[in-house]
């Protein structure tokens, strides 16, 4: 940044710098005022511009002539703005070439042109991509408040609570029917149905007793959908009634469940989150499982892609490139791909996951491997081989206490990447977290799904921080 | 006996390093080979362990071609050698470098697991005591100083009972008192177990203090070989050039 003040300005990047942003390139060159005059120009053309555009696409009617009119005043606009631009490099140019301003403090301006426009570009941008979002999709706002607000609110603990449920019995159409005898305990909730026997449309009365006193419950017609029929609140003698019209016109019996939810206090671990917690332990095993097999092959491989290991004979430079050729084929295919591919032969679940991670770390952990073979210090295997030790004790004793730190510390990191790999897959049906996350997501289960992914961002932020720290005390 | 005939290289850049190089040396002799760099000193080392393979030319150990050798192993094993920046494995232990001095004797298989004789070990200890660092053994090699590396490097090459001792620039990492410590090494090594010292050295007064005889390379060829009190100074200008000035180091 620091220039002589004799330094002339380069033409070529005054042009640069004005195909940045306007007037950048005659504030390089010195003259400063027709650089802030372009750029203000210019920058007016863009609002100008946008404004018109933004107008002539929501105005109503459309069609009108208004309408058309400043539709067309945009383009207009819009090749007004195209022209300046171009005009604005090409003075830029110029002018370089012909001044004979000090460069003093020139950089310093720039530099400051362009960090004032950076916030305007953040505008322009926000601007676009916004009014694109907001007409694709109308429910934006709603959706994602519901994110939002699952995020802030996971699904991650339930209130301890007891559950107590009666079943009360009718009967549709003849039949002998015998009067529900199934519970004697007084202290058990009762439920009584009368009358016991009941045509389509008829009401039927429900006594329920025995009741947590002040509980709130729900009414459940057993047998079919199981939706709750109606809700019922219990007195502080543990009493309620409720009446209920009967749906059902084929004759048999059916049974009705009363069914109460009381907290007991405290907090418990939510399903969901326990069951998260399963998959992502199960994710972190399937990451470890692709990792290691990954290992077993690439480790004996990067000896064959390791340069400065296999430049000897010819053969040895061909297996070299073979090595190094398949590294980058396996490593090139993004591992999604090939997860969906593993997920075709092997179905959905846990193996494909494992085999699309492995078969993708085989090539990354077999180049880096390579590639910090051919970092080592040469001197050390030049001693080792001039005391008589042959090729394969050059690489023990010479190779092998070279690389073992990088290696660790390359192992450790590919199984933290493939953590976060394991979770992509598990979308393409790989199994772990993964999968979970995309049905709650499918199902718009939000607080569900916040819950998968707060449980992911900690486990990959934990073991970022583990990798980090070991690879720092094993290097 | 080490007997060097019409050696040549050409790297495959088209460096000329040596250019025809004849030499014989006689069992138990310290020789200091001197030169400015670039000289060839290196690869004339190198060319007779064959770390680097010369273009033409032929190289005798007593009555072994090792230029036509085809197992190296046991023509390596006779011949020791110490580098200018040690070349130990820095993350190994000094042990385990000692012991690494040994692998041109053990069986492959065997050390691939780090399984050394105990008769190995005994050496390792012997050497390492015969150096001054018998309590540094368990230690990781970088943490010695330069001095005590080079040290470790001679008792590597001391592992291999060797007959020649080939040190390239054995002192030029090092400062003056400790240099001397490391030439007090080989020329007891030269001295008393009668082992063939061939050094490449930068100063000539440490060549004048510990050899016996000095060759002076200079584009590749040889460009004086006699006994070190024959170099004066027009002499010198020939090997050093017409600029150079003597610089005695301590």
């Amino acid at each position: 940044m620091t220039t002589s003040p004799l330094h002339k300005p380069k033409p070529a990047i005054a042009v640069a710098l004005s195909v940045l942003l306007p007037g950048l390139g005659q504030v390089y060159s010195g003259d400063r005022r027709r650089g802030f005059a372009i750029l203000i120009s210019v920058e007016m053309l863009v609002w100008l511009k946008l404004a018109l555009h933004a107008l002539a696409s929501n105005a109503q009617p459309t069609g009108s002539i208004f309408v058309s009119a400043v539709g067309v005043a945009g383009w207009i606009a819009t090749i007004a703005n195209l022209v300046t631009y171009l005009w604005s490099i090409w003075d830029a140019g110029r002018s370089a070439g012909i001044s004979d301003a000090p460069m003093g403090r020139t950089w310093d301006y720039v530099l400051a042109v362009m960090l004032l426009c950076v916030p305007q570009g953040i505008i322009v941008g926000v601007h676009l991509t916004w009014a694109g979002l907001a007409r694709s999709y109308p429910s934006q706002t709603r959706v994602l408040t519901q994110i939002g607000s699952a995020l802030v609110h996971p699904d991650m603990a339930t209130q301890k609570s007891v559950e107590r449920t009666a079943v009360g019995r009718y009967t549709v159409g003849p039949g002998a029917s015998q009067p529900t005898s199934q519970q004697r305990d007084r202290t058990m909730p009762r439920l009584t149905i009368s009358p016991s026997t009941a045509a389509k449309g008829d009401k039927l009365v429900l006594v329920g007793t025995g009741f947590p006193a002040g509980a709130q419950g729900t009414l459940t017609l057993l047998g079919t959908d199981e939706r709750p029929v109606g809700e019922f609140g219990v007195d502080s003698a543990g009493r309620f009634v409720a009446s209920f019209v009967n749906p059902r016109g084929i004759p048999g019996d059916y049974f009705m469940e009363a069914r109460v939810r009381v907290l007991t206090g405290g907090w418990r671990v939510s399903d969901t989150l326990a069951e998260s917690a399963r998959l992502m332990v199960q994710t972190v095993i399937l990451a470890l499982i692709g990792t290691a097999i990954s290992l077993v092959f690439a480790l004996p491989l990067s000896f064959l892609g390791a340069r400065n290991l296999m430049s000897g004979a010819p053969a040895l430079r061909v297996l070299y490139g073979l090595t190094r050729g398949v590294f980058t084929i396996l490593r090139s295919v993004e591992v999604l791909i090939i997860a969906v591919m593993a997920v075709a032969v092997f179905g959905i679940g846990s193996a494909a996951g494992v085999i699309a991670i492995a078969i993708h770390g085989i090539g990354a952990l077999g180049k880096l491997y390579s590639e910090s073979i051919e970092s080592i210090e040469h001197g050390p295997i030049e001693a080792i081989r001039a005391t008589g030790a042959n090729e394969l004790q050059v690489v023990v004793y010479g190779v092998v206490p070279q690389v073992v730190p990088q290696y660790i510390a390359f192992t450790l990191y590919r199984w933290d990447i493939n953590v976060r790999m394991a979770t992509v897959i598990g979308l393409v049906g790989g199994g772990g977290i993964g999968s979970q996350l995309i049905q709650y997501m499918n199902l718009l289960q939000w607080p569900q799904a916040a819950t998968a992914l707060w449980l992911i961002a900690g486990v990959v932020m934990a073991m970022d921080y583990a990798s980090a720290v070991i690879r720092e005390k094993v290097i | 006996m080490l007997r060097i005939e019409e050696l040549t290289k050409v790297y495959p850049n088209g460096t000329r390093a040596l250019n025809g190089v004849s030499l014989t040396i006689p069992t138990g002799q310290f020789v200091a080979v001197i030169g400015l760099s670039g000289s060839g000193k290196s690869t004339l080392l190198r060319c007779i362990n064959r770390l680097v393979e010369p273009t033409s030319g032929r190289v005798f150990l007593d009555d072994i071609e090792v230029t036509a050798a085809t197992d190296l192993r046991c023509i390596r094993r006779r011949i020791g050698m110490i580098f200018q920046h040690f070349n130990l494995v820095k993350r190994s232990t000094v042990l385990t470098n000692v012991l690494s001095g040994r692998l041109g004797y053990t069986s492959p298989v065997a050390s691939l697991f780090h399984v050394f004789g105990t008769q190995d070990y005994a050496d390792a200890r012997a050497s390492l005591a015969r150096v001054g660092l018998s309590e540094k053994e368990s230690q990781r090699a970088d943490t010695l100083s330069g001095g005590q590396q080079q040290r470790v490097g001679i008792a590597r090459a001391l592992m291999q009972k060797p007959d020649v001792i080939l040190a390239d620039e054995p002192v030029a990492s090092l400062d003056p008192a400790t240099a001397h410590s490391v030439l007090d090494h080989l020329e007891q090594m030269n001295k008393r177990d009668g082992m063939t010292v061939l050094c490449n050295l930068h100063f000539l007064s440490i060549a004048r203090r510990y050899a016996d005889r000095v060759i002076a390379l200079k584009a590749g060829q040889i460009v004086f070989d006699g006994s070190p009190e024959e170099i004066d100074d027009s002499r010198f200008k020939q090997i050093y050039g017409e600029d150079a000035v003597q610089v005695e180091i301590a």
